[in-house]
């Protein structure tokens, strides 16, 4: 196999991979601002310098020259190479800053280069704590600057889109966005402007950054210079805790990263999964993040008096168990593709317990809004799951008779909104009892409910979604509830504690903690009281029990999903006859 | 006896004395496009190359490769792959100014040039890029190629030889650095004028991606010359290892600034005095010998120095495009220098940051120097900043902004120095 030796350390390698990337493969670290793996190379920031040679060979023999201590004699290129540019051979010999004084004056002498003219506003930068310049500038840049003079103005807090701002004299003019735009989002949006120190990226005249994937820019700009008009000023870095993810916005599930402070979700930001999104996620994913703090109920309520008296947990959940009981076989339950496949499995059970029936998902689909990469015409992150469950999407005009006869006594609705909907509307619920599992106070059958349950979101709960290519990813939970739930505390950390705010911190609010419980943890609370003792001992164990029992989800335990998914079988190898050509 | 030999009774042959010989006309009654008709018809492509060869021209553009070679690189042809020649007359490098005058008063054998280079490498469509500040040049261009395509003596079966070959004029706007080739392909495809990374060169990938050849004018201009009257002829002008006729653009402080075509390996002491010698009896102070980015002679350096690449190499200088500045004794090379700077700090495309950020920072401390505010370690700085913009980048424009600023210190420090705050003050009595 082809060897390579880097810092006089060989390496093997197969193909034709650039020298960067290998080094960066391999645990090397090369500094570097404009590469980007799945992006053109320009070369342009010529910070990943190294120096690289091959052994001489003879001109005749085509032998390998030595010298008199039998050692290769190594002929190096003349000029320090660009890593990025340089595709590794056999026999080369690479010299990084590790082992080469030449290399490490290139690498400081660049990084001064690009200090010059950048207005070193750290403090107020967004990018502070995770920015590429400030680490390689700390770690390979000179110690001072000699430049004494004033630095290049350009123009700041340009709103290039709805959602994106430009601080040019930031920009260090790496293209890594204008790339992004010409060659994968291939919108074209972005071009660099003016010549020499003047460049800074800006769209043509008269458009508007606003493609769908615009985002994404402020993820690669490897400096401040792209910030977020919703982050912008937020946070800094420091104070947030990430949390691997996915999203919930569509069917892709594209994995993300929550940033949570004082239980609040600031900002979605991507995670790289080849699988799935690669390095990307569409805005819409992005600006979801205020759906896990915006409208969000008070804690579990009782209908009869008014919308405002809260209730106890305890109450509410024997209220619910009351009136599954009295319902019996006329009880009704609506899974949902908004829950986690334990959640919906969880709600099969409790309609096993009741001896009720499970009437089918609400499909959530907005054709034409699909792109055909990481947006989908389906709306809800779980459809798939359900489906492997065995739930279907509901036959609404059977049910909407159904309720409107009030054959109907008792509607569970698993997180969903079947007002908003249009399955029914909340007249025609009047003489039905509605149980409610809600995310959001905007939950328009809320009005309805006669028991109505704050049910933990995709950032608090622990918990599987089948995509719509059939790969099951999991969440953990990103931002703490209110009550305890130690399930949810130990996959959380204990050393995140802080993140969420204790009492301490001065930006620390309790009114963050939302009063919510996981669904998985409310139905064996609803069916304990009805007699039934259910007690799957949490989301793992049911994923488990799941993966077991059921082949469309064979081998998908939490352990296996690990923090990328897994793909599970083939669609068509669990879907009954009767149902294809319905999606 | 000089290398240019017997330069007195030399006879001009790329911008012969014809009145009126940018005309298709005039060109033709002297004998014009009769070498391309020969050639289309007597040889076979690989012959013309290896005339080229033979006649040992380099290119005229700047960095003197040889031409010959350079068109024996372009890949075999493949059916259904295009491939393209192009033609570079984006000529902005200060002090350069010699294509403009064969574009001028000899536009003509330009283009057969071109078409004999078309030939050469079985190819059949040439770009001309022509820098867009020779707007007058670019209608005269313009007139003279519809004349030609109505003589038949380009495009579809030209010269009734079955062969088809296309010239299109293409306007820069206005940028040095699409002088640069592989930036002078981007610009030619529409898009920002930023080199390219070399490999693969475009010999293998130019323009669109195709096999590409790039060559100066006053290159091509030679071609007809080469198979007119020999590649044996050709090789016998001036320098042995750098023949041929040369345009000597020189400008600065002469008597008779010009353009002189004369043959390569001319005395720099023949050509000031071809140039009428220096304005008003002053002494010679220094010589930019070919265009502003290569590096500068002291008066005392240029005594039996030939016009062509070995000795000028050996003189500490490079021929580059044989744009010759001539500077008195009278010259602020300060200012001088702080001018160069500012061209380049001006025309750094900003691609790669070494340029980008050195540029400007080295304009920024000439001019300081030049302001009287300068302190003498910005001199080591500006050495520094050098060694730090030399061979870092994409393209050799920061090799090019570089080169004059460390020889014009090197070589002219006093100059220097004295313009400069002194390290430890006078104390005064």
């Amino acid at each position: 196999m082809p060897q390579v030796i880097i810092d006089g350390k060989s390496y093997e390698f197969e193909g034709r991979p650039s020298l960067l990337q290998f080094c960066l493969d391999h645990g090397i670290e090369l500094p570097h601002f404009c590469y980007h793996p799945s992006m053109s190379v320009p070369a342009n920031c010529r910070q990943c310098l190294v120096d690289i040679g091959a052994p001489m060979r003879d001109r005749q023999t085509g032998e390998i020259q030595v010298d008199e201590q039998g050692e290769p004699v190594i002929q190096y290129f003349p000029k320090l190479q660009t890593s990025c540019s340089h595709i590794v051979s056999d026999g080369q010999v690479v010299h990084t800053a590790r082992s080469s004084e030449k290399v490490k004056d290139a690498q400081r002498d660049t990084l001064e280069f690009l200090l010059i003219n950048h207005p070193l506003d750290c403090p107020i930068c967004d990018q502070a704590g995770h920015c590429p310049l400030q680490i390689q500038a700390y770690k390979y840049g000179p110690e001072g600057s000699r430049f004494e003079f004033r630095k290049v103005h350009k123009p700041k807090k340009v709103k290039l889109g709805p959602r994106v701002v430009l601080d040019a004299e930031r920009c260090i003019n790496c293209t890594r966005c204008v790339r992004f735009t010409d060659e994968i989002s291939k919108s074209g949006q972005l071009t660099i402007i003016e010549r020499g120190v003047k460049n800074y990226p800006m769209t043509p005249p008269g458009v508007s950054f606003d493609e769908p994937y615009s985002m994404n820019v402020i993820d690669l700009c490897p400096v401040g210079a792209l910030t977020s008009v919703d982050f912008r000023f937020q946070a800094r870095i420091w104070e947030m805790a990430s949390t691997p993810s996915i999203t919930t916005t569509n069917a892709k599930g594209s994995n993300c990263h929550l940033w949570v402070r004082d239980n609040l979700v600031l900002r979605i930001t991507p995670r790289a999964n080849p699988d799935v999104n690669e390095f990307w996620l569409p805005d819409e994913d992005r600006l979801a993040y205020r759906r896990f703090n915006e409208d969000r109920p008070a804690g579990p309520s009782i209908a009869g008096g008014t919308r405002a008296a809260f209730s106890s947990w305890d109450a509410s959940l024997q209220r619910a168990a009351e009136i599954l009981q009295s319902a019996g076989e006329n009880a009704v339950f609506i899974a949902s593709a908004y829950a986690t496949v334990e959640d919906n499995w969880m709600l099969m059970q409790l309609a096993d317990a009741v001896g009720g029936q499970v009437a089918g998902y609400i499909p959530h689909i907005d054709p034409g809004h699909g792109d055909g990469w990481l947006c989908t015409d389906d709306r809800t992150p779980n459809r798939q799951g359900c489906e492997r469950l065995g739930i279907y999407p509901i036959d609404e005009t059977l049910w909407r008779a159904r309720i409107e006869s009030g054959e109907v006594t008792a509607l569970y609705v698993l997180e969903d909104d079947p007002v908003a909907s249009g399955l029914c509307s909340v007249e025609s619920l009047a003489g039905t009892e509605v149980i409610l599992h809600y995310h959001h106070t905007t939950n328009q059958t809320l009005p309805a409910a006669r028991v109505a349950l704050p049910a933990a979101m995709a950032a608090e709960t622990i918990g599987t979604f089948v995509n719509e290519s059939g790969r099951a990813q999991r969440v953990i939970p990103a931002k703490a509830i209110k009550g305890t739930n130690r399930t949810l505390m130990m996959q959380m950390g204990l050393s995140r504690a802080d993140r969420h705010g204790t009492p301490f911190d001065r930006w620390h609010n309790e009114s963050h903690y939302i009063d919510c419980k996981p669904s998985w943890e409310m139905i064996p609370m609803i069916t304990r009281a009805l007699g039934t003792e259910i007690n799957p001992q949490g989301p793992r164990k049911i994923m488990q029990h799941i993966s077991e029992t059921n082949p469309a989800f064979a081998g998908a335990t939490h352990d296996a999903m690990g923090l990328t998914g897994i793909d599970l079988c083939l669609k068509e190898s669990f879907q009954p006859a009767h149902l294809e050509g319905t999606h | 006896m000089t290398k240019a030999g017997n330069w007195q009774s030399y006879e001009r042959v790329l911008l012969p004395p014809v009145e009126n010989l940018h005309h298709l006309d005039v060109y033709r009654g002297h004998g014009g496009y009769e070498t391309l008709k020969r050639v289309l018809e007597e040889l076979e492509p690989q012959e013309v190359t290896a005339q080229m060869k033979r006649s040992g021209l380099r290119g005229r553009g700047g960095a003197g490769f040889p031409t010959g070679l350079k068109w024996s690189f372009m890949p075999p042809v493949k059916p259904d792959v295009p491939r393209y020649l192009c033609c570079n007359a984006d000529e902005s490098e200060p002090g350069t100014f010699k294509d403009r005058q064969l574009m001028e008063y000899n536009p003509h054998l330009l283009f057969e040039g071109i078409l004999i280079a078309c030939y050469a490498m079985s190819l059949n469509a040439c770009y001309l890029y022509v820098r867009g500040e020779y707007a007058s040049w670019i209608t005269h261009l313009e007139e003279e190629l519809a004349k030609m395509y109505d003589a038949n003596l380009v495009g579809e079966n030209m010269l009734g030889t079955g062969h088809c070959m296309d010239i299109i004029l293409h306007k820069g706007a206005g940028a040095y650095i699409c002088g640069e080739e592989t930036s002078l392909m981007e610009s030619l495809e529409g898009k920002r004028a930023y080199p390219r990374i070399k490999p693969p060169f475009p010999a293998q990938s130019g323009i669109w991606g195709y096999p590409t050849t790039i060559n100066n004018v006053e290159t091509l201009a030679c071609a007809p010359l080469i198979l007119g009257k020999g590649a044996d002829w050709y090789a016998g002008i001036g320098a042995e290892k750098n023949p041929g006729p040369l345009l000597y653009g020189i400008s600065g402080h002469v008597n008779r600034p010009g353009v002189y075509e004369y043959p390569t390996g001319m005395l720099i002491t023949d050509l000031l005095e071809i140039a009428g010698g220096m304005r008003g009896n002053k002494k010679l102070k220094a010589l930019v010998p070919g265009g502003a980015s290569v590096p500068v002679l002291r008066a005392d350096m240029i005594e039996g120095v030939t016009m062509d690449v070995e000795s000028l190499r050996e003189a500490g200088s490079m021929l580059g495009t044989a744009g010759m500045l001539f500077l008195d004794e009278d010259t602020d090379m300060v200012a001088f220098l702080r001018r160069v700077a500012h061209f380049y700090h001006h025309e750094s495309c900003g691609q790669c940051t070494p340029c980008r950020e050195g540029t400007g920072w080295m304009e920024n401390l000439i001019t300081r120097i030049d302001d009287g505010e300068g302190n003498l370690r910005d001199l080591d700085l500006l050495l520094d900043l050098c060694d730090q913009m030399e061979g870092r980048t994409v393209c050799a424009l920061a090799d090019a902004a570089a080169w004059p600023v460390r020889n014009t210190i090197q070589r002219f420090r006093e100059d220097f120095e004295r313009r400069c705050r002194p390290a430890v003050w006078a104390v005064n009595a």
